[in-house]
């Protein structure tokens, strides 16, 4: 069982990325922090007594849950559904050849020439934005995998979809932001 | 040879694909600990209601498996606990037997004083034109 100390550093640890995991799903701050709140009341009001072990995985199942929740009662579920159907991609991403992007790169996320201009939090700023654009499930597969740093059988959990799936879906959003962060001028 | 290449390709894809991944999951973790100081208040403030519930439903959860097993005899609470969750029972039987007593007590005073007075006051004149008086009267004492 997770002592409280635990619990609070844990829910410290993941409440900012659980917070701007919502942000990019909901795309209402304010809403979002109602999902995150609701979900760490869930997390410590139903498993309070599961070890620690068990509570990366619980809280991104219940924060996928909480999101899901919000938008049914703000009634878009049909918004959703497009939203869940675009999961396969728009299937051109074999157009664009991240390697030949990716070669060029060396270090950190770094401005062009032509945007060297851009503030960093402007960067941050555009990338969020493109994150946020990524279709739902590319997104959630994304985030958990390397955000989260859930490997591929966690997040498979986490989603309930296959390894496979979930392999899918992170390199279709990777080559997705690739994409649109080379247009953007911003590259890694 | 040709597996090799693709091997080779799609590792080399994969790890690109990986580290690219990891640099916008780094700014994405950057930009999050950029959060405004209301934003980070208000999570703060969530974090310590959970807390607050997961510390209430533990108490919970101790306080009814404690009083089951007291229910069902079971478990091995020390000697003192349980002569004190006895002590109110031993105090509500002993409070309706002092009450009891109180009033039958009362009863039997306030017969006594009705005797009394009775006993005591002036015989009325027309109690001895009443023949059931004047027989008890004329009978010898019983005793």
């Amino acid at each position: 069982m997770a002592t409280e100390k635990e619990l609070s550093d844990f829910l410290k640890s993941v409440e900012k990325r659980a917070w701007k995991r919502a942000v990019y799903a909901v795309r209402d701050e304010d809403a979002a922090l109602d999902i995150v709140q609701d979900t760490m009341i869930r997390l410590a009001e139903k498993y309070p007594d599961r070890p620690a072990a068990e509570l990366p995985l619980l809280f991104q199942r219940i924060l996928s849950n909480a999101t899901m929740d919000w938008f049914r009662r703000q009634k878009v579920k049909n918004q959703v559904v497009r939203n869940f159907s675009e999961y396969e991609g728009s299937g051109d991403d074999s157009e664009f050849d991240i390697l030949e992007t990716l070669e060029a790169l060396g270090g950190p996320l770094q401005s062009e020439s032509a945007a060297e201009s851009v503030s960093r939090a402007q960067i941050l700023q555009t990338i969020e934005a493109e994150v946020a654009l990524l279709p739902a499930r590319q997104r959630e597969a994304f985030l958990l995998r390397y955000w989260e740093e859930l490997d591929v059988a966690e997040t498979a959990a986490s989603m309930g979809c296959s390894e496979g799936s979930v392999k899918t879906h992170c390199s279709r959003a990777v080559h997705a932001l690739a994409k649109a962060l080379k247009a953007k001028g911003i590259t890694s | 040879m040709k597996l090799d290449d693709r091997t080779y390709r799609d590792a080399a894809r994969a790890a690109s694909e990986a580290r690219f991944a990891r640099a916008v999951a780094a700014c994405l973790s950057e930009s999050a600990d950029r959060l405004s100081p209301d934003v980070a208040e208000r999570l703060r403030f969530g974090r310590e209601k959970a807390l607050e519930l997961a510390r209430s439903s533990r108490g919970e959860a101790v306080g009814v498996t404690a009083s089951g097993a007291a229910i069902a005899g079971f478990g091995r609470s020390p000697w003192w606990l349980r002569f004190a969750s006895v002590l109110p029972l031993v105090a509500l039987v002993g409070g309706l037997v002092m009450i009891q007593n109180w009033q039958t007590r009362t009863q039997i005073s306030v017969a006594a004083e009705i005797d009394e007075a009775l006993l005591g006051d002036d015989l009325p004149i027309n109690a001895y034109r009443d023949p059931g008086f004047a027989e008890f009267l004329k009978a010898p004492p019983s005793e």
